[in-house]
């Protein structure tokens, strides 16, 4: 009985254990795929991402270029018309040469018509030649007629061939009109893209006024609030110049300020930098484009106005 | 696409290009999440079925079924009997060893001994690989965190070479190594609630047979005068 109850004691088989295992590597299986799926989703977003960002970038690029830096801008506006005003008077260069080319052309076949008309004098110079013999009279006068019909016809081709020459004439003189109009026109069309682009330099340069105007005023401003603040040490011989490099954060805080060049007496800068500093929201241009212009300020105080 | 944006970062592509040391840990982690949830479901599938028996077994006591007949059918079934009939079958077996006339204070007191044991041997089986569970639910998240803290110390030793740092160079190594982290938490979560589970689990069974060990002794008290007589 003791041997049978030992038997009975020991640990029966525990159930279904091969059924366990395949369930947790099922279980590992469709983990791994989630997973991996999961990956794949992820992966798509950080390119979405990254075009946000190129598309956000370059924005504020041509934004300062074109306004805030107008003194900037001026080279690259100037430098840019001029490659397009290049292509603009090629084509004139171009035309001109078609215009002229025809003229010759015109001008060849008149001269041509001249010796004709010289023949035709020597043909006509021949004639008392053959006159001269003088044989019989009705030889005479049949030659005489055929002379005169001749003539006649001669009259006629010379009259034909004056008509022609002053249709020609004509012609080659309607052509030069109307090349000369084309060359007003060009010319006209020169002016005007002259005109209009002076209108655009003036306005440019207007504008780059108004700009410049704005960015000194607040320059002034932003002086004028930082000397208001400072409070002068006593007794400085001559007249230093402190020099200082702030960084400005939109809104006109102060991020930064740094000693560019000090004048000699500490005193003067550490008054010179606590006002900075004092003059906390610093006056800016209400339009943000400018505020490229007073990222880094360089402020420069004189001891001695 | 996913080539020009720095690197690929599909699973497997972090996993086969992190450090040695990584995948050693990875691998250590995957293999306790294997192991742990095998255990997982076999200790699922054997308490489901020891609460199922321990209800018919029960079922069947308390419905005045004769005592032998139900010690014979455990014994005849012995390998697949239920930890409750084994308990029964080790108080009863012990009672039935008691001659008439002994003195019922000592025959009582070695039933119980015998019944504790038992339930000593059954609730260590109930209770097997708890204890692995347990681990790898305390111990795979920091396997984890060592890999990863190793994979970023490795990712920024390499950034030192580099002049011009950018998160794009740290990005994929700290990637890999966060891999680890996950990989011990997924090994991790799925202990720790089954230990929860099973631990609960067990400790209702582990009253019950306290009970019924407390019931049973009280019956055979009650045969005992009877077949003294």
């Amino acid at each position: 009985m003791v041997a049978a109850d030992r038997r009975y004691n020991a640990p029966a088989k525990e159930p279904r254990s091969l059924l366990a295992g395949v369930l947790a590597l099922l279980v590992h299986i469709v983990f791994i795929a989630v997973l991996i799926s999961g990956f794949n989703w992820k992966d798509e977003h950080p390119e979405s991402m990254i075009v946000d960002i190129w598309q956000d970038l370059p924005q504020p690029v041509p934004q300062s270029a074109i306004k805030k830096t107008a003194s900037s801008a001026q080279p690259e506006r100037q430098t840019k018309p001029a490659p397009e005003t290049k292509p603009d008077s090629k084509p004139i260069a171009e035309t001109k040469p078609h215009s002229l080319k025809p003229v010759p052309a015109q001008a060849s076949p008149s001269p041509p018509k001249k010796p004709e008309i010289e023949i035709k004098e020597k043909a006509e110079k021949p004639k008392p030649a053959q006159k001269d013999p003088q044989p019989d009279l009705e030889v005479q006068k049949k030659k005489a007629q055929e002379q005169e019909t001749r003539k006649k016809a001669e009259a006629e081709r010379l009259l034909r061939e004056r008509e022609e020459q002053k249709k020609r004439e004509l012609d080659a003189q309607n052509k030069r009109a109307q090349e000369d109009q084309q060359k007003r026109e060009t010319a006209a069309q020169q002016k005007h893209e002259q005109e209009e682009k002076a209108r655009l330099e003036a306005r440019q340069a207007a504008a780059r006024a108004q700009v410049a105007g704005e960015i000194s005023k607040y320059q002034a401003m932003i002086l004028a609030k930082i000397k208001s603040r400072i409070v002068m040490p006593p007794n400085l011989p001559g007249n230093p110049a402190t020099e200082f490099d702030v960084t400005l954060l939109p809104g006109g805080d102060i991020l930064d300020v740094r000693l560019r060049k000090s004048s000699g007496y500490p005193a003067f800068d550490s008054a010179v930098e606590r006002a900075i500093l004092l003059s906390k929201p610093l006056p800016l241009p209400p339009d943000p484009a400018l505020f490229n212009e007073f990222r880094n300020l360089h402020v420069t105080v004189h001891y001695l106005e | 696409m996913n080539a020009a944006v720095t690197q690929d970062l599909s699973l497997f592509h972090l996993i086969s290009s992190a450090s040695v040391f990584v995948q050693l840990v990875m691998l250590v982690l995957l293999l306790a999440s294997l192991v742990s949830w095998w255990y997982i479901f076999r200790k699922w599938f054997l308490l489901r079925e020891a609460v199922k028996q321990s209800d018919e077994f029960e079922d069947n006591f308390w419905r005045g079924a004769d005592l032998n007949v139900l010690y014979q059918r455990a014994i005849s079934s012995r390998y697949t009997s239920s930890s409750m009939e084994r308990i029964f079958v080790a108080g009863f077996g012990e009672f039935s060893k008691h001659k008439p006339g002994a003195n019922i204070d000592m025959m009582m007191d070695s039933i119980r001994r015998a019944m504790q044991a038992t339930y000593q041997r059954e609730m260590d089986r109930l209770e097997s690989h708890l204890p692995f569970l347990a681990t790898v639910g305390s111990v795979s998240p920091y396997i984890g965190l060592l890999g990863t803290v190793w994979g970023i110390m490795n990712s920024f030793r390499s950034l030192s070479n580099i002049s011009q740092a950018t998160i794009a160079h740290v990005a994929p190594g700290i990637a890999e190594a966060l891999i680890a982290t996950a990989m011990g938490l997924f090994a991790a979560i799925p202990a720790v609630i089954a230990y929860n589970r099973y631990v609960s689990d067990t400790e209702k069974l582990a009253t019950r047979f306290e009970s019924f060990m407390e019931e049973l002794s009280n019956v055979l008290q009650r045969r005992a005068p009877t077949s003294q007589e």
